[in-house]
């Protein structure tokens, strides 16, 4: 028997019609081209002609001559490090002001999550609105009234900017899903902890870090996972902005991948970039898991 | 308790009923004030950008270019929306995101709670692998798909339809929905399954009567959940689809950028407020749904 068989008599059959179509789907959509994908990194093709047999020759190509994947490697962990500051610590600031109010909750909360509804595409409107210098946008425009006139820029099209400017869009968008998350944690903590705490002469701060944080820490490793694979699979912002741009400055390893496939239809290296990307989640979610659930312990 | 840890520290004696609300009052008020300031500070960054897209759709083209970005209109007008109205297909649009909204919605909700039930109701000896096999759909990212589904698509003809797009989205949101309705599944007690299977009742029976009509709350948050991202799908859109009767919505708001990259601004905010109201509704009249929604797929998952 089963630990966790619940029926006492069930078909071997009735398994299989139960599991068999969302395995299909499952496999189809996701399993098997992941595979693929692993199986055209070892060729040379573009769709048309034959395909031809590589062995590691792009995965040389990738790691040893060519600069840009580097650069775009480069790019995605300073565009993931912002997004994470963003989106984690925003979060979890505001969460944790938001426990503090008595009132309108519900209204902050639902506010916060609005920007997260709203499509990349219209956020890339939308942004590309905010950065323009001419005429000045409200970010630009922001700047002058505060007396930072100096700092008025093409945020777009400026080399040292643009990265940045990409991955703000990024951050503001999903920070108030996860401060929905860490919100949630965060009251449901033991009030009877907090408060004898507190009694103790507990400060704010120390509060935080003693009582709260290692009580959400769960949540707050399944939120860094979340926030963290999201942003390494960060596409459709700087891909709509500045579709890399200008240069390589804002090239990510995702949009140069889709470049790579799609403008110069290389799909063979194109399958080994994102065996790459794929490799470099699983080991950013391993990492987040050996380093936070160490501490833990 | 509470009472027992108080005399540690202070060194008067405590008197045993403290002044009625004492306790939160002694907190410096200076610390709420501020942290109200920085909130509604944050909440006008993230609620002002979308305001002021709406104000700005309904913006004379002239205002829009030579005014203060921050000023309000100097007069309002709809005909934006009537060049939204001309130059895109947005009806089309937005009927396009809705069949494959509600596509993939049934095919996640469906097999979601099929492989569920199959996992954690019916049981079997690789259960514990198939649910790993799902754990992989929630880390990789989408784009792994992209060029495999490209050529298999070529292959099969189904490139530029409706079900390229609807495919790999159910796909890709199929694990989250499993370990939903998976964990809610725990919650049903075993001897309302004993009790069904005593009367007669088989797996099938089973799922229909009971399983079913009891998840529904889930389904709701597993649809609102998933309709978020999918409705806004851009990638899988951008790569499967050319023709313009297919085109969803984000893809229908990229008509508006003309040829050399210029862009008539406030017809294309115009387009963007008609597209992003649909969602938007629901998400409003539903937010307390949703929100629990959210919550509970990141603690659970």
């Amino acid at each position: 028997m089963q630990p966790n068989r619940m029926l006492p008599n069930r078909s071997r059959t009735s398994v299989l019609v139960f599991l068999l179509p969302p395995l299909l789907l499952y496999c189809a959509a996701v399993l098997f081209p992941i595979f693929q994908s692993l199986f055209l990194s070892f060729f040379s093709w573009n769709g048309i002609s034959d395909m031809e047999f590589v062995g590691l020759d792009n995965y040389v190509r990738m790691f040893v001559a060519d600069d840009i994947f580097w650069r775009a490697f480069l790019n995605a962990l300073i565009y993931l490090a912002i997004c994470l500051v963003l989106q984690l610590g925003g979060a979890l600031v505001v969460a944790s002001l938001l426990t503090s109010l008595r009132r309108g909750r519900e209204l902050i909360k639902t506010l916060y999550l609005l920007p997260a509804v709203i499509s990349t595409v219209a956020i890339a409107f939308l942004f590309v609105r905010i950065y323009s210098i001419d005429p000045a946008g409200l970010l630009n425009q922001l700047l002058h009234w505060i007396g930072l006139g100096s700092l008025e820029r093409p945020w777009l099209s400026d080399v040292n900017t643009v990265l940045a400017a990409v991955s703000a869009p990024e951050g503001w968008r999903f920070t108030g899903l996860y401060m929905l998350i860490i919100y949630a944690a965060l009251i449901a903590v033991p009030k009877e902890l907090e408060e004898a705490a507190v009694l103790d002469g507990a400060s704010r701060w120390t509060l935080f870090t003693k009582i709260r944080f290692p009580y959400i820490r769960p949540v707050w490793i399944t939120t860094t996972i979340m926030a963290t694979t999201y942003g390494l699979r960060g596409f459709d912002i700087p891909y709509l902005m500045t579709n890399g741009g200008p240069g390589q400055s804002s090239e990510l390893l995702t949009t140069y991948m889709y470049k790579t496939a799609f403008t110069s239809t290389d799909f063979g290296y194109a399958s080994t970039i994102s065996v790459f990307i794929v490799i470099e989640c699983l080991v950013a979610v391993g990492l987040i898991l050996f380093l936070l659930k160490r501490k833990a312990d | 308790m509470i009472a027992q840890a108080a005399p540690s520290t202070p060194p008067t004696t405590v008197p045993p009923a403290p002044h009625k609300a004492a306790r939160r009052r002694r907190k410096p008020n200076l610390f709420r004030t501020l942290s109200r300031v920085l909130i509604m500070l944050i909440v006008i960054v993230q609620v002002y950008p979308l305001a002021w897209l709406f104000l700005t759709s309904l913006r004379t083209e002239q205002d829009f270019a030579t005014g203060d970005p921050f000023a309000l209109p100097s007069a309002l007008t709809w005909e934006n929306y009537a060049r939204a109205f001309e130059t895109g297909d947005l009806g089309r649009n937005i009927l396009n995101s809705f069949i494959v909204t509600m596509g993939a919605n049934i095919l996640i909700v469906l097999f979601g709670m099929m492989a569920a039930y199959a996992i954690q109701v019916l049981g079997f000896r690789l259960s514990k692998l198939v649910r790993g096999l799902f754990l992989i759909g929630i880390i990789v990212p989408v784009q792994i798909a992209l060029v495999p589904l490209f050529i298999d698509y070529s292959a099969v003809n189904l490139l530029d339809t409706y079900q390229s797009m609807i495919i790999p989205l159910a796909g890709f949101s199929l694990p989250m929905s499993v370990y939903l309705f998976s964990s809610f599944f725990e919650y049903i007690p075993r001897e309302t399954y004993e009790a069904a299977s005593l009367d007669g009742a088989g797996p099938y029976g089973i799922f229909g009567l009971i399983t079913l009509p009891l998840s529904l709350n889930t389904v709701v948050t597993v649809v609102l959940v998933n309709s978020i991202f999918i409705w806004n799908d851009f990638i899988f859109a951008n790569t499967f689809v050319l023709s313009e009767d297919l085109k969803t919505i984000p893809l229908g708001l990229q008509n508006y950028i003309g040829a050399m990259g210029k862009v008539d601004w406030t017809a294309t905010f115009a387009a963007v407020c008609v597209t992003i109201t649909p969602l938007l509704l629901v998400f409003l009249v539903l937010n307390k749904a949703m929100i629990q929604g959210l919550e509970s797929g990141a603690t659970k998952g």
